[in-house]
C-alpha cells in the first residue's frame, strides 16, 4: 500500500489482482447482480487509488479497509434503486460430486438465495463478511462500522429474518 | 451459560463455537459436548454451510475489471499544476535561490573585507603585467 500510495502503477495492479475478486464477490453477494458488481468492484478500487494516502495500516488492514469502501458503495448503490434483480438468484455452484446430493444441495441453496431477498442490505453484507469472507465478528464490525454488539445484533437478525423467510416460501411453495 | 443461552449464540454466530465471541468459548465448549448442544450446532452448522457458498468469480473477469480501472485513471486530468510562485517557494526551487543568495552574499563580504590596491601606471608596470598575463596564458605550466 505504500507502494500505491506513492503512486506506483505496478503495485497498484499486484494489490488489484490479490484483492478484485474479493470486491466482486461481497459486492455481488449484497446487489446480486454481475454488472453492477463489477462495476462497485472497479468504484472501489478508484478510491483505493485515489485515497491511498489516507489509508493507515495502524487503524486496519488492508482488507477491512476495501470491504468497507465496498459495502458504502454497494449500499448507496441500492438506496437508490428501486427495483430487486432477482435473475441471479438462480446461480448455483457445482460442488456435490454425488447427482442426487447435489440436486438436494442445489434447490436448498436456490430456496436460501431467494429467502435473501427480503434481507436488508445491511444483513446480507453482514452474512457475506461472517459466513463468505469467514471475518471474524470483530473484523467484520470494523468493515461495517458497527460496533462489536451492533454487528452481533445485525447478524443474529439476518440468520432469523433468513429463516422465517425459508419457512414461508415452504409453506407458500412459491419461490416469488 | 444457560442451553437457552446457548441456543441463541449459536443461532447467532452458528455452528462453529470458535468463531463466537472469545467470552463465550469457554463455556460453550462445555455444553457442545452434550447431545443436546451437538444437535443444535450441526442444524446451525447446515446452514452456516450454505451462507458460504460465494458466488464464483472467473480470473478473467477481476482481470478485465482491473483492466478497465487502469483505463480509466489513464483517462483521468493529470492533478492540477500549481501556479509559479507557488513551486518557486517548494524546497527544490529553494536550493539554487539559496546557494545564489550565499555566493552574493561571499561576495559583498570579500568586497568589503579585502583593501582595494589601485594598480600603477608607470610604463614598466604595465610591460611587466603585459608579459605576466602572457606567460600565464601560453607555455606556463599554471
Amino acid at each position: 500500500m505504500a507502494e500505491v500510495s506513492a503512486r506506483r502503477q505496478h503495485a497498484f495492479r499486484i494489490l488489484m489482482r490479490r484483492h478484485m475478486p474479493r470486491a466482486l464477490r461481497v459486492a455481488e453477494r449484497i446487489v446480486r447482480d454481475p454488472v453492477e458488481a463489477d462495476d462497485i468492484g472497479q468504484e472501489a478500487f478508484m478510491r483505493v487509488w485515489t485515497h491511498a494516502a489516507s489509508f493507515d495500516p495502524q487503524v486496519a488492514k488492508f482488507t477491512t479497509w476495501l470491504y468497507r469502501i465496498v459495502l458504502n458503495l454497494t449500499f448507496d448503490r441500492t438506496r437508490r434503486r428501486t427495483f430487486q434483480p432477482l435473475d441471479a438468484a438462480g446461480d448455483v455452484p457445482d460442488t456435490g460430486p454425488h447427482a442426487v446430493e447435489r440436486l438436494i444441495a442445489d434447490e436448498e441453496f436456490r430456496l436460501l438465495n431467494r429467502a435473501m431477498l427480503a434481507l436488508s442490505d445491511r444483513q446480507r453484507g453482514a452474512i457475506a463478511l461472517f459466513h463468505m469472507e469467514g471475518l471474524s465478528g470483530e473484523e467484520a464490525a470494523k468493515a461495517m462500522n458497527l460496533s462489536a454488539k451492533a454487528f452481533e445484533s445485525l447478524l443474529g437478525r439476518a440468520r432469523t429474518a433468513l429463516k422465517a423467510n425459508v419457512q414461508k416460501i415452504q409453506d407458500t411453495g412459491s419461490y416469488a | 451459560m444457560t442451553p437457552d443461552q446457548f441456543r441463541r449464540l449459536a443461532e447467532t454466530w452458528g455452528g462453529d463455537v470458535e468463531r463466537w465471541p472469545a467470552a463465550t468459548r469457554e463455556a460453550a465448549r462445555r455444553l457442545a459436548a452434550s447431545a443436546e448442544g451437538a444437535a443444535v450446532l450441526d442444524q446451525q452448522a447446515r446452514l452456516d454451510r450454505l451462507l458460504a457458498a460465494a458466488p464464483e468469480i472467473e480470473a478473467e473477469r477481476a482481470d478485465r475489471s482491473s483492466l478497465l480501472v487502469l483505463q480509466r485513471l489513464a483517462g483521468m486530468p493529470q492533478q492540477h499544476r500549481p501556479p509559479w510562485h507557488r513551486r518557486l517557494l517548494r524546497w527544490p526551487a529553494l536550493v539554487p535561490a539559496a546557494s545564489l543568495a550565499c555566493s552574493v552574499m561571499v561576495g559583498v563580504w570579500l568586497a568589503g573585507a579585502i583593501p582595494y590596491v589601485h594598480p600603477s601606471s608607470d610604463p614598466l608596470s604595465v610591460v611587466s603585467g603585459v608579459f605576466d598575463v602572457y606567460a600565464i596564458g601560453f607555455g606556463s605550466v599554471q
